[in-house]
């Protein structure tokens, strides 16, 4: 079929008018026999002599939900720049969306038949409105040139409604959680210029940059989504909440489509098996007896602590051991860590090791033995385009300034034994920039800059946020290590997993303060969960009695 | 060939290139003229002072700073250092070290409205140039003066040393402690880590502020120096600020599509400066025409910050990794040939 015959067809499909979502030629799902909404056979693509996609086969019914697992580097992106119209796969290959075939290398194909994509970086316009951003794609209703206003308010709330959204279309982008966001980016997705009803919805990577307890409300709009008949393809290399919501998981392995099968009943650790290929070594968390290291002053002390939302929290940690911070947001969680550290304008006593730290001033944080690892890469972890070498090296360059000169070959030695110590891929990119890094290397790579300082206090926050399970692993065991040599480790985080993997106790941050701690046999996502429960059960008293 | 020339421009020595270029193309238009030494000569002492404002420019760029004051300043120390000789009869050293002093001391404003009143650097340093024109015509009282009748005053700049003058060796130290301040110290380091994301510069005990104040202490030094020497090479003038500034942004960011692609680099600089002021001299030459040196810095300018702009949507590293590897042959190849049939078709 020619893009011209599938472009008239598309229009065809248009003939219900605008505003409709009445399926114009997708089927409803559940029936047998009904067309699949993708449908892709011996589908291959090389770079040169490297195979990066095998003949991958993978049908998709209207209105699943199917999981696309794979490592980075498994052939993914590939796959989805295929779909999108951005590669050609080697000759041979077919793709078919709800029966009709996808002319490879045409995105206006892709989109005509019916594909659409949301990327993790999301495109939205942080200060325009959500109406704004669903509607400067596909057209504003218009009188003589002007937009109508309550017409496109309407449109606006049926697309977010269609995604299970009641987000107000008048509130910036700007004012709404990642979640939300995510879900007016799936809005716009399922928009179409001429009302028709799109057949697949690819998501890359949608949670990377999503805090644990916001993946919940994603979920709630795929389910939506699907609702609608389309099939969601949802592409990640992200484990954890497959199982909760996807009706079939297929897992990519360099290339390879190596199975698919329903979720219910799914073994977590066989899947991890298939997805990196060999077993994973289990973590575990140090059994520090408490009464040991309570006999020593603690290394750090915080008193009185004023920042944001925190309102007068104390708290200590002790050197060998794991302390885990959570809560949920607004807790005032999220600023704990960088007031410690001096990141935040803050107010209050921070001591390390006896010595007071003065606010604001992060190399004296740093040389009283502070290391601080910011949750966001992007905009406060790293330089992005500088090199991989002068990320790692940036706290401290002493042992390198000899003789009036930065001796570069001793720099470049000492990050390519981090490199191999933290197993940082490709291993001969020492001196490429960051931002050429995957999220798990370049994250490792932010460790290894505050590992080799060997810090007194390490604080982490969101260590492994947007990380693939190999990397996650691989920066746990170096938590655990260096607590183990005599750190004090304070660890941020909103996955419940991972606080329960490393620490010995967890302290609940909530309106400000530390409102209990939990430790030893207790400590299971369970019991932080109900702690959350607890919170939000106090919260609505309160309201009440306000009432 | 316009086409065939930007796949050579993204290339890291494409300055050499064209700098080649324009050697070839005029040496056979123009022999006679554009091939002798004084041309080289004169090229050299001319472009000194032009390169030395470039290195005032990139000193806070590569901080994450703009200092728009740098023309401005030059014009105002240098015509201070006119008139402290020649109405103030002051000796020369006293002059010199007052002048260069204003300069460093206009830095320290830029710097404080930057830092403490959290001014953007565009603004606070677009704001500063006017306040220092004013003070330009306070100080002369709106007259160009006589040039000071003093053999040193001349000789300071003029002083021919191996056929060129001394200028230009004034220019090579500058650029010298600027390449071994920026590339090899631990404070070049941070610097370049605070022009790249300040907030994580910030986070890794760097002081941001500081550093970006020292920056602008430092251009205005370096510019009220390269504006005393301006005087002192081509004499009084209460206009000659203003038009360094655009010669000097676009030498920076052409430098950063140069040797050290992505960077603020000092090399690429002082080689962007010359390959344009090679250029406009040739074409000058050629045509005779006044406004080849505008229009010519103007473009540059433009087309620098297009192809650096270009060049942050494609990693060169990326494309270099894509290309070393076999995995990225076949891209390779497809973008050869686009670039094959782009020159075709030009050809044709």
């Amino acid at each position: 079929m020619s893009a011209n015959e599938a472009q008239n067809n598309g229009h065809r499909a248009s003939h219900n008018g605008p505003g409709s979502t009445a399926v114009s030629w997708g089927v409803p799902g559940s029936q047998p026999g009904t067309l699949p909404a993708v449908e892709i056979r011996g589908l291959s693509k090389t770079f040169g002599l490297k195979t990066v996609l095998d003949a991958v086969e993978l049908t998709l019914a209207p209105g699943e939900i199917h999981v696309l697992l794979g490592q980075n580097g498994s052939g993914k992106s590939t796959l989805i720049k295929i779909l999108s119209g951005y590669h050609h796969p080697d000759p041979g290959g077919i793709v078919r969306i709800a029966g009709r075939e996808l002319q490879f290398g045409s995105p206006a194909s892709s989109r005509a038949l019916g594909c659409r994509f949301v990327h993790q970086d999301l495109g939205l316009v942080e200060t325009s409105s959500v109406l704004d951003n669903l509607l400067i794609g596909v057209g504003f209703p218009t009188v003589t040139g002007t937009i109508r206003r309550r017409e496109a308010a309407r449109v606006a709330r049926e697309a977010l409604a269609r995604v299970g959204l009641a987000t107000d279309p008048a509130t910036l982008v700007g004012a709404l959680g990642s979640a939300e966001r995510t879900g007016v980016a799936i809005a716009r997705a399922m928009l179409s210029e001429d009302g028709m009803q799109p057949v697949a919805l690819i998501l890359d990577e949608p949670t990377a940059a999503l805090p644990v307890n916001e993946v919940e409300r994603l979920l709630a709009n795929l389910r939506a989504t699907a609702g609608t008949g389309a099939a969601v393809l949802y592409v990640t290399h992200y484990i954890d909440e497959v199982t909760g919501f996807a009706d079939r998981v297929s897992v990519l392995r360099n290339g390879v489509l190596i199975a698919t099968w329903p979720v219910p009943g799914l073994d977590r650790g066989r899947l991890i098996h298939q997805l990196i290929g060999s077993e994973l070594e289990q973590v575990q968390r140090l059994e520090t007896p408490h009464a040991d290291t309570r006999t020593r002053p603690p290394v750090l002390a915080a008193a009185d602590l004023q920042a944001g939302p925190l309102e007068g929290l104390s708290l200590e940690a002790w050197a060998g051991e794991v302390t885990g911070i959570c809560g949920l947001t607004g807790s005032g969680r999220e600023s704990v860590l960088g007031a410690l550290f001096g990141a935040l304008p803050r107010a209050g006593q921070v001591s390390v090791a006896g010595k007071t730290l003065k606010p604001n001033r992060t190399d004296l944080a740093i040389e009283a033995g502070l290391a601080y690892l910011p949750p966001d890469r992007r905009t406060s972890g790293g330089v992005m385009d500088m090199t991989a070498t002068e990320n790692v090296t940036l706290v401290n360059l002493k042992p390198f300034w000899r003789r009036l000169l930065l001796r570069k070959k001793l720099e470049k030695a000492e990050v390519a034994a981090w490199f191999e110590k933290l197993d940082v891929r490709p291993r001969d990119g020492i001196s490429d920039p960051l931002n050429t890094f995957s999220g798990g290397n370049q994250q490792k790579l932010l460790f290894a800059k505050w590992l080799r300082e060997t810090p007194k206090v390490l604080l982490l926050d969101e260590p492994t946020q947007g990380v693939d399970v190999g990397a996650k692993a691989e920066l746990h065991r170096q938590i655990l290590a260096t607590a183990r040599q005599g750190a004090a480790v304070i660890v941020s985080s909103t996955d419940l997993d991972e606080l329960v993997t490393l620490c010995s106790r967890v302290l609940v941050v909530r309106n400000g303060r530390i409102l209990e701690e939990i430790t030893g046999d207790d400590l299971t996502t369970t019991t932080l969960n109900r702690s959350f429960h607890l919170e939000s059960a106090a919260a609505g008293n309160n309201g009440n009695e306000n009432a | 060939m316009p086409k065939h020339r930007l796949n050579i421009g993204l290339d890291r020595f494409s300055g050499l290139y064209l700098w080649a270029a324009f050697i070839l193309i005029f040496g056979l238009w123009v022999p006679s003229l554009f091939l002798s030494m004084s041309t080289v000569h004169l090229v050299a002492s001319t472009q000194a002072v032009s390169a030395i404002i470039a290195l005032a420019v990139l000193v806070p760029m590569v901080c994450g700073q703009y200092d728009l004051s740098v023309g401005a300043n030059a014009n105002l120390t240098g015509m201070v250092a006119v008139v402290l000789q020649v109405k103030e009869h002051w000796p020369l050293l006293p002059t010199l070290l007052v002048s260069i002093a204003i300069g460093l001391l206009v830095g320290v404003v830029n710097g404080f409205v930057v830092v403490r009143f959290r001014v953007n650097s565009f603004i606070a340093t677009l704001g500063m140039g006017s306040v220092l024109t004013a003070f330009t015509l306070l100080v002369t009282n709106s007259q160009d003066e006589p040039v000071p009748l003093s053999a040193g005053w001349n000789n300071m700049t003029q002083y021919p040393v191996f056929g060129f003058q001394v200028i230009i060796y004034y220019l090579l130290a500058i650029a010298l402690i600027t390449w071994w301040v920026v590339e090899f110290t631990p404070v070049g380091r941070q610097m370049r880590a605070a022009g790249g994301n300040p907030e994580a510069a910030r986070l890794s005990g760097i002081r941001v502020n500081r550093l970006s104040w020292w920056s602008l202490i430092a251009a205005g030094a370096i510019s009220g120096l390269g504006g005393i020497l301006y005087t002192s090479l081509t004499g009084p003038s209460l206009t000659f600020g203003p038009n360094l500034l655009l010669p000097g942004f676009a030498a920076v960011f052409l430098g950063s599509t140069q040797l050290q692609p992505g960077r603020f680099n000092v090399w690429g600089t002082m080689l962007a400066i010359f390959v344009l002021a090679t250029g406009i001299e040739g074409l000058q030459l050629v045509s005779g025409a006044e406004w080849v040196g505008d229009m010519f810095n103007g473009v540059a300018l433009i087309l620098a910050v297009a192809l650096a702009a270009s060049r942050r949507g494609k990693p060169t590293a990326l494309r270099r990794r894509a290309i070393k590897t076999k995995a990225g042959q076949q891209e390779a190849d497809s973008m050869a040939s686009a670039q094959d049939t782009a020159q075709a078709g030009t050809v044709a």
